[in-house]
Formats: structure tokens, C-alpha cells, sequence
């Protein structure tokens, strides 16, 4: 009952922060505190608030952020999905952060190392709603890094497969 | 025994084999890109579809269900608060790892290993009973009680999950060997396609190699083809230039004796000769024309084949050369009782462009043909525009006619319309092939049709296209209202004495000044000296020669430099035409020159109008008139002097006559001996040379007649004499050759 609750809340928070964004000038909001459940967590070269040791996101903070979206294929669905989420290259930029290396966890301490170029130009994004659904945990959510498989040749290589993290909990950047 | 050859296999055309290993290595291509394209499915599924991952994706299942085990265990410790959140997380992430091994791609890898549905199956239902309380919406509330009756539950997947990573894992080895296998299969297939192509490159390379080198080789056979026709074509040229240049000097050689054996036979025509002798004369005369016909003839023929025979179109007033061709074959028609008619359309341009000489020669031969094969009846030159705007001649004859055989054979070289009458009738059977080639020259041609016992006709039509009149030649200042020929003063320079001799007596007789020099200096020497009306010039001479001269008298300030000057010579070569052109010559003159033709060009070059040409023929004379007159002769004479001056010629004769024919029987009786016979041979050349024949036969009884001959016989033959000489004087004023 507590989750499907505040599942139904961060959905209307959601769209509403989804339509504002498209306005709002884009700024870091690291002084800003997550008002709901803390779903993503930025650590090392950002601009963290006096005294933080990261920066912590909710669900509308992300919504408030550039919407992007886009359908792909994947090795986990049979069918092509739809993304939709915010440019990793946006987040970063958002908390002010400055590195070369990001390191990338999930729930289950799954852990992998992303390069500079894969928000620079590979366009890889943190997606929070699958065919405009939020993801519960269960179904691998609630948040996920996808690349353009369908539009980039040169992100369909295991490499990066391996760097789309399911359940992603906490970004380092280096 | 025989036995056939092997019929050995054709070999494969080059380009057969060309186009089979191009399509071998397009094909060995093709193949290559298809290996290739494998290969790349390959792997890039393999990436895409991350099958790799799955066995990590079981290995994550069987981990997350042992988190999940023990955080349950964690929960179950009575000892520590309940984390409800953290085991819901640990719920939540271990279901979402179900989704990773349970789909299509998954299921149809795992096809063949009995473990894997029922292993799902089990996590299936544990998943079932455990969202009573963990699910999205539970039914129980989460409680130590609900962990404790799960945990067993969980616990009996381990066995399950962890065979299943196992199993996994080892299919996924199994696959990779497989997916290593085939792309070291491809890469071997690509390997040996690739040898393969290699190789087909190397054939193809040897092929086009050899394509090359066979072209290279025709190439180079054909040029030396070229080369040695080019040499044999030059070869052949120079042969017949050699050959050219012997005929022409042979012409040169045969004509000058030729020459001037005739110009001493005419001479000698004129000297007292019994009339035994002038028969002879007459024969030799007869044969040396006959052979220099056929010299000419076969100079034509030479000159044709050797395509140095150029027609040369000028204006000609056509009515002027059908009448000059009409009174000259007049007399050979005469002379065998043949009538000649000619008949002109009205329509018919009378200037055209063509060349005179050639064309009258073809007309002559046609002519003197059907005269020469009509034995009686009429031969007729009808001239015309033909429907196409050609000009047509047409001669027609009453003769003996040809079958078939003779039409088919006619102007073959040689060829005579009857053997036995040939004989008799000369020629060289050159003629119609001369005349055939001239009108195709001339760019018509000439046909012949016949009907055996009926008559031929032949046709010659030609292009000949309408001119406008040439300039009459401008009357000299000194020719005044008379028609007498002016006197002029011609230097000849001529090297034989026997032609110098004959030139001396012919233009004596034409009534000019003959001044000569026996070599080119000579000529231009008194041309320094003295002036001249007219040069007659050889071109061959010792020393400085024709050509020579004539530029060295072109050279020299007018008026002298501008004397015409006519070349002489028996070389009838175009070539040699054009070169006294190219010297300034303004006429050429080929050997002998007889007589009517050196007054023509004295008269066009000395500026003296040619009167016989415009003269009127006679009427077509009484067959009585043929005995008694030589046409031949007379119209010789007409043509030589002038129709007047022979009128007047005549005139003085019978004149001459009236009284001393009276005196003649008077001398019958007084002196019946030498004197009177010496008159009657008077008598007789008078009248040879008038062509008055029944005239000059009595006087030549007259003289014949013994010495004892009685005086009253002579007196009947003088009377006859006297007779005849009235009534001849008849016959030619009926015959228009005496004013009345």
C-alpha cells in the first residue's frame, strides 16, 4: 500500500514538473533537497551543497530536468521500447559536475565504469518511465541507463550493453 | 585403311575465355561477400542480443535468491528490529532477475535442458505465494510469521537456481565453441575464396596478357601489310610512270620520221610523178596514215590506262564542231556512195563546256565506223537534248548490223565487228574502246543498239553543261575588209631537218614567211633580233629545249615577250601539255602537223579568222558528180585555202581552158607531138589538184597517147577533153562549188 501510494504521487509530480521543464532555464539545483523517496545519488566532482557528501535526487527533480525520449531495441525485450528520461550529459551539467570517468551502481551492487564520450556524444540517458510507465523495482526500475541502440552503430557493442545499468542507485563521477 | 583424323575440339574463343573467368571472379566475389556478411550477423547478434549476458543473468538470479535468503534469515532473528523496506528491496530485485533468464531467446537456448521449465516453474510459484506479502498489493501484512513459513519455500530453490547457472554457463561454452567453430569455418572458406580469386586474377591477367600480346602482334602484321602494299603500290607506280615516260619518248621517236616521211609524200604528191607512181605514193601514203592512226590509237589507250588522259571542258560552239565532223566524214561517206545526213535539234545549246578534240575523236570513230561497215544506204549523226538534260549523239546506221555474240564483245579491246571485213577495212579495234572510255571520262557513256540485216545505232550521251560563248579571237588590225590570209612571219624551231623541209613547204603554201632555227638558243637569239607574228616551238631539242626557250621568250620585254608561241612535238602526253602551259606556251601542235591544222593555229594565234570552218558544205553531190569529181581532194582544198579561194581557183581554170582548148586542136593539127602532151600534163596536175578527176583522166590520155597516134583520132579524144570540161564546169556549179 506505501509503495503503490507513492508511486501515484511521484506520477502526478512527474507530469507536472515534466510540462514546467520545458521552460525552465536549465541550472544546477544541488541546493535544492529531494522532497520524496531519494531514488538516485551523485557523488565526487559536483557542486554538492555546503556540507553534503552527495547529491540526492527524487523522482521531480529528475522530471524538472530536459525530457528526452526515444524507442530502441534492446537484448532484454523482445519488442522495441520507448525511454523516456534525462540526458546524462543534462544531469551532470545540472549538479555541475566536471570529470571524465563516471561510475555507474545499481540496487544489487552491479558496478560499471562509463566514459566521458557516452554523454558527450553517444547521448546515453538515465530513463524513468518505460512506454511513459514509471519502473517499480521489480521490473528493473526505477531507473535505467540506455543508450540509442536503434540510432548509434557504434554504441551496439557488448562494451556498452554492459554500461546500461538496470536499477541504477548512484552516479561517481571522477 | 583410312581413317579420319580425330576431330580435334575446337579451341574456346579468347573472348570466351575472357568472359568466363570475369564471371568465375564475380561469382568467387559474390561468395566472398556473403561469407563475410555471415560473419558479421555473427557477431553482431551476439552483441546485440547480448547472449553472453545470459549466463551472468543466471548467476545474478541464484545470487540475488541467496541476498534474499539471507536478508529472510536476517528478518527472522529475533534479536535485530524488522527491516521490512530492505527485504522488500531484496524481494523486488530478486524477481526483476526472473524476467532476464524467462523469455523467448532465453527459453529457446535452453531448449534441450530438462531442468530449465521446471526450475521456473518452482521460482514461478515461490513468486506467487511470496506476494501475498511482498507483491504490489498484498493480501497479508509482512510479519516474521509470513518469512518464517516462506524461507523454506526459498530454501528449495537453491538446488534448482544454482543447476540452472551451471547448466547455463555450460551451454553457453558449448555455443561459443560452436559460434568460434563456424567463424573459423568462415574464415576458412573466406581463406580458400580468397585463393580462389587470387588465382582466377592470375588466369585473367594471363588472358587479358595474351589479348594484348595478340593485338600487339596483329598490329604489327597489319602494318607490315601496309607497308609492303604501300611499297608494291609504289613499285607499280613507278613501273608505269617508266612505262609512261618509254611510250612517250617511243611516240617522240617514231613520230618526228614519221613526220616527215609524210610531209615528203605530200611534197612529192606534188611533183611530176606518171600516174603509176602516184599510186604508189598514194598507197605508202594511205599505209603510213593508216599506221600512225593506230599509234595514236594505242597512245590513248596507254594514256587512258595510265589515267594521264585528262579531258580539258572549254567552250565549244558545238554547231561549229558537228559541222567540221560533218564535212570531214562527208567525204569518206561519198567515197562509198554512202549519204550522210546530220541531223541537229533545234534546242540544242550551241555552246557548251567539253573538250573539242576529244569529243570530235569519239564522233570520227562512231562515223567512220557505220561508214566503214555500210555497204550502202544512209548514216546519220542526230545530235539532241536527251529527257535527263544530257546531250545525246546519235549515229545511225543501214549497215550489215550485229547479233548478240558481237554486241556482247564489242568494246572489248580488239574487237572487230566482222573479222573478214576488218581486213579490209583496217582500224586497230581500238576505237570503240577508246571512245567508250572518253565518254566515261567525260562522265557519260556510250550504247549501242542493233538489229542484224536492219542497221546499229550508237549513243553517246553526255553531261555536257551549256557555256557562254568563247572569245572570238580579235581581228587583227591588218586584216581589212578582205578575206585574204594575212602574210606572217613565223620563227620555227625545229631540230630535224626533214620536218624543218616540211614546215618550210606547208607554210609556204599557207602563204606565210617560215624563218628557223634548229635549236632553242637559235630561236631566242633571232627572236632578239628580229620580230614575229608566231613561234612554232619543239620541245625537244638538243641544247636549251622547247621549254627553255620559251621562257627565256617569256622573259624578254613586251611586245616580243608576248608572241604567241604554239609548242610542236609527237610527245601527245598531258604531261607535256601542262608543262608548256606552265612555260607560257599559249597552244600545242602535236606531230605531224598537217596541214589544216597548223592553219588553224596560225589563224588563232596569228589573228587570222578561220574561214573554212564557217564556210557552207556542199550540197550532197549527183551520183554522176562522183566519177567525174574527187570529193576527197576538193574538199581538202576548200578546207586548205577557202571555199572562194578555190571557187576562184576553179574559176581561172576553166578560163585558162575556154582558149586553150580551143588552141588545143588547133596544136593537134600543127604540131601533134611533145608540145601538146606537154600541155595536157599541165592540164592533168591542174586538174589533179582541183580534184576535177574526169578531167585530169582525159588529159592524161591526151598525154599518154603515141606519138604515132592519128591526127584525127587525137582530134575526137581533144574533143572529148573539150566536152568534159564543160560539162564538169556544170557539175560544179550545180554541186556549189562554182558561183553560177
Amino acid at each position: 500500500m506505501h509503495a503503490s501510494h507513492q508511486h501515484r504521487r511521484s506520477w502526478i509530480v512527474t507530469r507536472a514538473a515534466w510540462l514546467a521543464a520545458g521552460w525552465l532555464p536549465l541550472r544546477p539545483r544541488a541546493q535544492e533537497a529531494p522532497a520524496a523517496k531519494v531514488i538516485l545519488t551523485i557523488t565526487g566532482n559536483v557542486q554538492k551543497p555546503p556540507g553534503a557528501e552527495s547529491i540526492d535526487f527524487d523522482l521531480a527533480m529528475l522530471a524538472k530536468l530536459p525530457q528526452h525520449s526515444f524507442s530502441t531495441k534492446t537484448p532484454w525485450f523482445a519488442q522495441p521500447r520507448k525511454f523516456t528520461g534525462v540526458l546524462l550529459q543534462d544531469l551532470l551539467a545540472s549538479v555541475g559536475g566536471k570529470g571524465s570517468m563516471l561510475r555507474a551502481m545499481a540496487l544489487n551492487d552491479y558496478r560499471v565504469e562509463i566514459p566521458v564520450e557516452d554523454w558527450t556524444r553517444h547521448g546515453a540517458m538515465v530513463a524513468y518511465l518505460l512506454d511513459d510507465k514509471p519502473m517499480p523495482v521489480r521490473e528493473k526500475g526505477p531507473l535505467v541507463i540506455i543508450y540509442p541502440f536503434d540510432d548509434k552503430r557504434e554504441v551496439r557493442t557488448a562494451i556498452h550493453y554492459s554500461r546500461a545499468v538496470w536499477q541504477l542507485r548512484s552516479l561517481d563521477l571522477q | 585403311m583410312s581413317t579420319n583424323p580425330p576431330t580435334e575440339p575446337r579451341p574456346l574463343p579468347r573472348r570466351a575465355w575472357l568472359v568466363a573467368v570475369v564471371a568465375a571472379l564475380a561469382l568467387v566475389l559474390l561468395a566472398v561477400a556473403y561469407v563475410q556478411w555471415r560473419q558479421y550477423r555473427l557477431l553482431d547478434d551476439t552483441a546485440r542480443f547480448q547472449n553472453d549476458g545470459l549466463g551472468w543473468s543466471f548467476s545474478q538470479l541464484e545470487t540475488e535468491h541467496l541476498r534474499l535468503r539471507n536478508q529472510m534469515q536476517k528478518a527472522l532473528d529475533e534479536s535485530r528490529p524488522f527491516d521490512a523496506d530492505t527485504l522488500q528491496l531484496r524481494y523486488d530485485i530478486f524477481v526483476s532477475r526472473i524476467g532476464l533468464v524467462d523469455h523467448a531467446r532465453a527459453r529457446r537456448m535452453m531448449l534441450g535442458e530438462p531442468i530449465y521449465a521446471p526450475a521456473l516453474e518452482k521460482v514461478h510459484a515461490f513468486v506467487v505465494e511470496a506476494d501475498h506479502t511482498l507483491g504490489e498489493k498484498p493480501r497479508e501484512p509482512l510479519t516474521r510469521a509470513s518469512m518464517a513459513q516462506l524461507l523454506p519455500r526459498l530454501d528449495a530453490l537453491s538446488v534448482p537456481l544454482h543447476d540452472l547457472a551451471l547448466s547455463a554457463s555450460h551451454l553457453l561454452y558449448e555455443r561459443a565453441t560452436l559460434r568460434n567453430t563456424a567463424v573459423r569455418q568462415h574464415s576458412q572458406y573466406g581463406f580458400a575464396l580468397t585463393l580462389f580469386q587470387a588465382l582466377l586474377l592470375l588466369v585473367l591477367g594471363v588472358v587479358v596478357l595474351r589479348q594484348l600480346r595478340a593485338l600487339t602482334e596483329r598490329r604489327r602484321s597489319l602494318e607490315a601489310i601496309a607497308e609492303s602494299l604501300s611499297a608494291a603500290r609504289h613499285e607499280a607506280e613507278s613501273a608505269n610512270r617508266a612505262k609512261s615516260a618509254f611510250l612517250a619518248n617511243m611516240s617522240h621517236e617514231i613520230r618526228t620520221p614519221f613526220h616527215g616521211m609524210l610531209g615528203m609524200m605530200s611534197l612529192l604528191q606534188d611533183a611530176r610523178l606518171t600516174p603509176q607512181q602516184a599510186s604508189f605514193l598514194e598507197t605508202a601514203k594511205e599505209s603510213a596514215q593508216h599506221l600512225l592512226a593506230i599509234l595514236n590509237d594505242i597512245l590513248d589507250i596507254s594514256q587512258l590506262e595510265s589515267g594521264k588522259l585528262q579531258v580539258a571542258p572549254e567552250p565549244v560552239d558545238l554547231a561549229q564542231l558537228i559541222t567540221e565532223v560533218e564535212s570531214l566524214m562527208r567525204v569518206q561517206a561519198q567515197a562509198k556512195g554512202l549519204t550522210l545526213r546530220v541531223r541537229v535539234a533545234p534546242d540544242l545549246p550551241r555552246w557548251v563546256l567539253a573538250d573539242a578534240t576529244r569529243l570530235k575523236q569519239i564522233l570520227f570513230n562512231l562515223l567512220s565506223n557505220a561508214v566503214k561497215f555500210s555497204g550502202a544506204g544512209t548514216v546519220e549523226l542526230a545530235a539532241r537534248v536527251a529527257a535527263s538534260g544530257r546531250l545525246e549523239f546519235a549515229v545511225a546506221d543501214t549497215g550489215t548490223g550485229m547479233d548478240e555474240a558481237t554486241l556482247a564483245r564489242l568494246f572489248q579491246r580488239f574487237m572487230r565487228g566482222d573479222e573478214s571485213t576488218s581486213r579490209q577495212q583496217g582500224g586497230t579495234g581500238l576505237g570503240l574502246e577508246i571512245s567508250r572510255d572518253l565518254a566515261r571520262l567525260m562522265g557519260g557513256d556510250i550504247t549501242v543498239k542493233s538489229t542484224q540485216g536492219v542497221g546499229s545505232t550508237f549513243r553517246v550521251s553526255l553531261p555536257l553543261k551549256p557555256a557562254e560563248p568563247a572569245a572570238a579571237p580579235a581581228p587583227s588590225p591588218s586584216v581589212g575588209e578582205h578575206d585574204g590570209p594575212r602574210r606572217l612571219r613565223v620563227l620555227v624551231a625545229e631540230d630535224h631537218p626533214v620536218n624543218r623541209a616540211y614546215l618550210e613547204a606547208v607554210l609556204d603554201k599557207l602563204g606565210h614567211e617560215a624563218v628557223f632555227s634548229e635549236d632553242g638558243d637559235g630561236a631566242v637569239r633571232a627572236m632578239q633580233a628580229q620580230s614575229f607574228d608566231v613561234v612554232l616551238m619543239d620541245l625537244h631539242m638538243p641544247g636549251m629545249d622547247g621549254f627553255a626557250a620559251a621562257r627565256a621568250i617569256r622573259a624578254m620585254p613586251a611586245p616580243r615577250g608576248r608572241v604567241p608561241i604554239v609548242a610542236l612535238t609527237a610527245d601527245a602526253f598531258q604531261e607535256a601539255r601542262d608543262r608548256a602551259r606552265e612555260a607560257g606556251m599559249d597552244g600545242f601542235l602535236t606531230k605531224p602537223a598537217h596541214l589544216p591544222q597548223l592553219r588553224d593555229v596560225l589563224a588563232r594565234f596569228g589573228g587570222i579568222s578561220p574561214e573554212s570552218a564557217a564556210a557552207p558544205a556542199p550540197a550532197a553531190p549527183e551520183p554522176a558528180d562522183q566519177e567525174r569529181l574527187d570529193f576527197a581532194t576538193i574538199d581538202d582544198v576548200r578546207r586548205s585555202l577557202s571555199p572562194e579561194q578555190y571557187a576562184a581557183l576553179l574559176e581561172r581554170f576553166f578560163d585558162d581552158c575556154a582558149n586553150p582548148l580551143g588552141a588545143l586542136p588547133d596544136a593537134a593539127a600543127a604540131a601533134p607531138g611533145t608540145e601538146l602532151r606537154a600541155r595536157a600534163h599541165s592540164l592533168k596536175g591542174a586538174a589533179l589538184s582541183l580534184g576535177l578527176r574526169s578531167v585530169a583522166e582525159l588529159a592524161e590520155q591526151v598525154q599518154r597517147s603515141p606519138a604515132d597516134t592519128a591526127t584525127r583520132e587525137l582530134a575526137g579524144l581533144l574533143a572529148a577533153l573539150e566536152k568534159d570540161i564543160s560539162l564538169t564546169r556544170e557539175h560544179c556549179v550545180r554541186a556549189g562549188l562554182l558561183p553560177r
